[in-house]
């Protein structure tokens, strides 16, 4: 591990200058996820700012229903929060499929937004990876990626600098991407907003990056507008609990009459980032919510789909699960639901 | 190998089993009940200390250089920057290896650091000692190793091939067992064949391997750590540090979790050598991901096997061909051989049979021992093909077991006579009996469905499948083995109260040993408080704590010293009470007549003496097998499980919720039946676990998965709760009757699960782990 320093600040604002002054500096939620990255040498920032403390615990009412969720609330609260378990299901289902108790109650909104690919070849250092060792090459290609992305990849060789075919691991971001939540940013030149699916990044030309945040930039909240519609989470996984996801999809389902009038979906483990298959959801506006459009709907977004040697069974795996959980929410009465 | 040294040193009587009942006394806390264990409740509430808990005041930190490449050779090795990191002690390499640079089970094959070549990604290179562990991995970081990267051996199913890369001289092969008996020519109307892979299982045992060397005036070495045989241990570390055992002593630190592997050595030597060249005491503690390097797994393995039967289901002929992939070095692969080889059709009656394992050397990581031993693999074989000739001949999977399944009296595949009790139909018959879970209510709590928490069904697309297997394992060393404990019991009174201690070098790691040596003595000398001498090396060899062996061979030697200790106070009680000893026996701290009137007490008897003996307990001896036919007496006991799982299977997802995995077991003689039961709980989960998810991958000679976030093993949601049938058909050559334990969960539980998810999915499923994309065939 590299010697570090660990810094407190008196406020945000202290936090992102310290930063700003340190250009291999990394800001510490849990530290759940940058600890253990440090462990193995893969992060190797000199300086820790401690934001954990720093950052808001609360979440608080927006006015139209919605909630700002400080960058610090850990992910248990978050889970258990009345307000997040009523309005936004999926979010507080998300939470709690991912990591274990322990961990959630140690890992912040933040932190769990920002954590890091769990790619097998991203975590040894020894092994070529351009995420972490830019222009090394891709390891997964040609190696051991049952769990990596279906969509969105960059496949251009192995020895390309440009290929990255992992997945984004989180649960909660896949739900926060299908709420349409906005990511409130502390830099060196101020405030930002950040619409929730502009900040996680495909790899394109340089997996290297996983989101559009410059460094230094704190994020201090998450706003998670009103949805009204009722939501799910499911996840599919190689163990009952305490797994990444195989394939995951958040999901709201506004039916009435017999007719899809809105729906969001959002898939996890396919891809670089937490993927919103807009595609489907434009299909499926205005469709009768039968298991037949909802099955076209999502074989509609995956027809994109370019798996790898060994990971195709995620493409059904995913349509299944997506078809399901929009079966499940149809089958119940938005009205009441919301009621 | 394990199975040829010759039988040395004193023996005591192998037939204890035939003893006068010895279960007469009246203490609490005997044979056959389920007292607390002594570190039951420090464990559970986190102050039971670990190896990894080892302290010594001006201790420092050894860490261990490890090999990047599967193969390499060393062009040369650079410590000079290494040696100018502030804080660290000592920097050593091959060149520093005082006594022979070799260890291993059965061939001392392997570097305690790497001299001219690197065999597998992992092995021990340099060592660093310093003031701090951080410092110590950073000095490790400026060892400048030049390594020529060489072709790898990575398929095992190739490493006999002629343009293999050799790993060692003169090849590949570490064992050939061949195995023939009767009519090789015989064909059968119902002839039924297959292939089964299974893929490498760690032990995944929890504490990490861990130990502390502490320099000695005398020059020697005293080393806490946490291991299974601390006498073999020795005979390797006196090997590699050139010293007489005087001056090597083992100490057993705490256990946490063994499973098979820690049989071969760890931190042992290096932690010695930097201890002795620092002149400080030297802990060594690896990361959980060091962990998956510094053990040998189970042999993953390539298993053909064909059964030909007549049309009513009974066996006329086996053939199999076995192939373990034994990585870099030899460790126990021999032995693991010999199981595959000798028992790996199953406890089946099979007249005639043509068997064929192998072991291979790759440069993958090393295999050896873990908990089955070469039954595993073998059985998701023997279970998967016995199903397809209950298929193919119409009977129903109890039926075509029981039908030709072993019985007393019958010879096993190599010959050997099964002299006591085989209760393979009876066993089948119990878990077929026992009632089945419930239905899934519509409203079932996803818990109890497959995807559990992560919501994947509400019961869509989930089909039930019952699946069963039986198994049989050796118990204790094989072929020839010399398999013998040792055990020092001391009777005394101590203010005022009489307590016996026992001494064993027997490794406790968790499966209850301790407890069991306490209601040995309590049962034999009457006496309530045993206090159990820390496990070290000033007492002869325990043997190993495997094999599922040590109640019976430990427990043997317990026996055998606390008869002996009592036959010294009974006869001096006889002298002083003008009585018989026949006459005599111990209980209750009081010497007692015929008709349990108490004629004395211990007290008036041993006054201020101690009475002290030392005994060597060894089981029948073993056989060697012939070279040509694998015809031979191999093993000393047998001991059979079967279980019957219950599952459901989400076909559309893949996902599969274990519903019940329901067992019978004979153990010949519950001495201790909570931890029975334990040991039947966790090696069900174990066998579970390969089923369905457990597996280091490997590729390239690399392992992908060295951590517990990416290398699954069940969680409480996956295990079911069991019913669990104990049977207790004494084994007259065993003390007390017992049968070893351990390992038979393990074996059949995974077969029986397997087994389940084809009859729910409809799939041949000839890979373990099953993983969602077998089962939905995408
Ligand atoms: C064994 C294990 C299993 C897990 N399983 C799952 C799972 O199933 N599903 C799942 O979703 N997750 C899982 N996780 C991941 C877990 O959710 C994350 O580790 C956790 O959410 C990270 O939060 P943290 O606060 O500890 O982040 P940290 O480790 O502190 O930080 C993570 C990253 O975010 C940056 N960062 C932190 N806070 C801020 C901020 N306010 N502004 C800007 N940057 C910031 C850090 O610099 C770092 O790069 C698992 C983790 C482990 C160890
Ligand atoms: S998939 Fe991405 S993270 Fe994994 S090795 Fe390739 S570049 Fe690195």
């Amino acid at each position: 591990m590299r010697e570090f320093r660990y810094e407190r600040a008196a406020d945000p604002a202290a936090a992102v200058a310290l930063l700003a002054a340190a250009p291999d500096g990394a800001f510490l939620g849990g530290g759940t996820n940058l600890v253990d990255l440090m462990k193995l040498g893969v992060a190797t920032p000199d300086v820790l700012v401690d934001v954990r403390e720093l950052t808001s615990r609360e979440v608080a009412d927006l006015p139209d229903g919605g909630l700002r969720i400080g960058a610090g609330v850990p992910n248990a609260d978050l889970a258990a929060d009345r307000r997040v378990r009523e309005r936004f299901p999926v979010l507080a289902q998300a939470l709690l499929a991912g990591a274990s108790g322990q961990l959630r109650n140690r890992a912040t909104t933040g932190g769990n937004l920002l954590q890091r690919t769990r790619c097998g070849y991203f975590t040894d250092v020894t092994k070529p990876c351009n995420k972490r060792s830019p222009g090394s090459g891709c390891g997964a290609l040609e190696g051991v990626h049952r769990n990596h992305a279906i969509l969105g990849q960059t496949i251009a060789g192995s020895d390309d600098p440009a290929t990255c075919v992992t997945t984004h691991p989180s649960d909660m971001a896949v739900a926060m991407v299908a709420l349409d939540a906005v990511v409130r940013v502390l830099g060196p030149d101020g405030e930002r907003e950040i619409p929730i699916a502009e900040l996680h990044r495909l790899p394109g030309s340089d997996p290297s990056r996983d989101t559009t945040l410059r460094h230094g930039e704190l994020v201090t909240a998450i706003d998670v507008p009103a949805l009204g519609m009722p939501s799910r989470y499911r996840k599919v996984r190689d163990r009952a609990s305490f797994a990444f996801a195989l394939v995951s999809v958040a999901a709201a389902l506004d039916v009435r009459d017999g007719v899809v009038r809105d729906v969001r979906l959002a898939l996890g483990g396919v891809a670089h980032k937490p993927w919103r298959a807009s595609a489907a959801e434009y299909v499926l506006r205005g469709m009768p919510a039968t298991e037949a459009s909802f099955a076209a709907a999502v074989e509609s977004e995956l027809e994109a789909a370019t798996p790898l040697r060994d990971n195709a069974f995620k493409v059904p795996m995913a349509r299944n699960v997506v078809v399901r959980t929009l079966l499940d929410l149809a089958g119940r009465d938005t009205e009441r639901e919301l009621a | 190998m394990r199975g040829r040294s010759g039988h040395s040193g004193p023996s005591v009587s192998t037939d204890a089993g035939t003893r006068p009942a010895t279960t007469a006394t009246t203490t609490p806390g005997r044979i056959g009940d389920s007292p607390l264990r002594p570190d039951g409740t420090l464990k559970v509430t986190g102050e039971f200390a670990y190896a990894s808990d080892l302290w010594h005041d001006d201790m420092v930190w050894g860490v261990t250089l490890r090999s990047p490449h599967p193969h390499a050779r060393i062009r040369g090795i650079d410590i000079t920057e290494a040696l100018t990191v502030p804080g660290v002690t000592a920097v050593l390499t091959a060149d520093d290896v005082p006594g022979e640079n070799a260890f291993g089970l059965e061939h001392a094959d392997q570097p305690v650091l790497a001299v001219e070549f690197v065999r597998y990604e992992g092995e021990p290179v340099a060592l660093v000692a310093a003031d701090h562990p951080e410092t110590a991995r950073r000095a490790a970081a400026r060892i400048r190793v030049e390594y020529e990267v060489l072709p790898a051996v990575t398929d095992p199913r190739h490493a006999m091939d002629d343009d293999a890369p050799a790993v060692h001289r003169p090849g590949n092969l570490v064992r050939h067992l061949q195995l023939r008996r009767g009519d090789q020519s015989v064909t059968a109307p119902v002839v039924v064949s297959l292939d089964v892979e299974v893929g490498m299982q760690d032990q995944a045992f929890l504490g990490p391997e861990s130990g502390l060397a502490v320099p000695a005036e005398d020059g020697g070495v005293d080393l806490y750590v946490a291991t299974q045989w601390l006498h073999v241990d020795q005979r390797q570390m006196c090997l590699a540090l050139g010293m007489p055992p005087e001056k090597v002593r083992l100490h057993l630190a705490g256990v946490g979790g063994a499973f098979g592997g820690r049989e071969d050595l760890s931190v042992h030597v290096h932690a010695s050598l930097l201890a002795l060249r620092t002149g400080k005491p030297v802990k060594m503690s690896y990361s959980r991901e060091e962990s998956f390097f510094g053990h040998v797994h189970r042999h993953p393995a390539w298993l053909t096997y064909e059964f030909g039967a007549e049309r009513d289901g009974t066996l006329v002929y086996a053939r199999a061909r076995v192939l373990l992939d034994g990585g870099a070095y030899a460790s126990s692969t021999a032995a693991v051989v010999g199981n595959a080889g000798t028992l790996g059709l199953g406890p089946y009656r099979i007249p005639n049979v043509a068997v064929d394992a192998y072991g291979v050397f790759t440069n993958n990581p090393p295999c050896g021992a873990m908990r089955g031993f070469g039954c595993v693999q073998a059985a998701f074989a023997h279970e998967a093909l016995m199903d397809e000739l209950a298929d193919a001949v119409g009977l129903d999977p109890v039926t075509v077991r029981q039908r030709n399944g072993m019985r007393e009296g019958d010879r096993n595949i190599t010959g050997q006579l099964i002299d006591s009790a085989a209760p393979v139909a009876e066993l089948l018959q119990i878990v077929a009996d026992l009632p089945l879970p419930p239905q899934r209510d519509a409203d079932a709590d996803l818990r109890a469905l497959p995807g559990s928490v992560g919501n994947t069904t509400h019961g869509e697309g989930v089909v039930r499948g019952v699946g069963y297997a039986v198994t049989y394992k050796n118990i204790g060393f094989s072929e020839g083995f010399d398999d013998y404990s040792t055990a020092r019991v001391r009777l005394e009174m101590t203010g005022g109260e009489a307590v016996a201690t026992v001494h064993t070098a027997a490794a406790e790691v968790g499966q209850g040993l301790i407890t069991v040596e306490q209601q040995i003595c309590r049962t034999e000398l009457g006496v309530e408080r045993v206090v159990v001498h820390p496990k070290n090396t000033a007492v002869g060899s325990g043997g190993s704590t495997s094999a599922s062996r040590q109640t019976y061979v430990t427990g043997g030697a317990v026996q055998a010293a606390c008869v002996a200790v009592r036959d010294v106070v009974l006869a001096r009680a006889a002298a002083s009470l003008g009585r018989e000893v026949s006459q005599l026996r111990l209980d209750g701290e009081k010497i007692v007549g015929a008709s349990g009137e108490v004629l004395t007490g211990l007290a008036e008897v041993l006054g201020e003496d101690a009475v002290e003996e030392t005994r060597e307990y060894r089981h029948r001896p073993t056989h060697a097998i012939d070279p040509e036919t694998g015809q031979g007496d191999a093993h000393v006991q047998f001991a059979f499980s079967a279980h019957r799982a219950v599952v459901d299977v989400d076909v559309e997802l893949g996902l599969v919720k274990v519903v019940a995995l329901d067992t019978a077991q004979d153990v010949g003689k519950a001495i201790n039946p909570d931890a029975v039961v334990g040991q039947i709980h966790g090696g069900s989960a174990q066998g579970m676990g390969l089923a369905l998810m457990e597996e280091i991958v490997v590729t390239d000679g690399h392992v992908r998965n060295p951590s517990f976030t990416d290398y699954l093993i069940p969680t409480i949601l996956d295990m079911p709760p069991m019913q669990v049938k104990v049977l207790e058909y004494a084994d007259p050559h065993a003390p007390y009757g017992v049968r070893g334990v351990g390992e038979p969960p393990t074996i059949s539980s995974g077969p029986a699960v397997a087994a389940a998810v084809r009859a729910a999915c409809g799939r041949p499923l000839r890979r373990v782990p099953i993983r969602p994309e077998h089962i939905t065939g995408t």
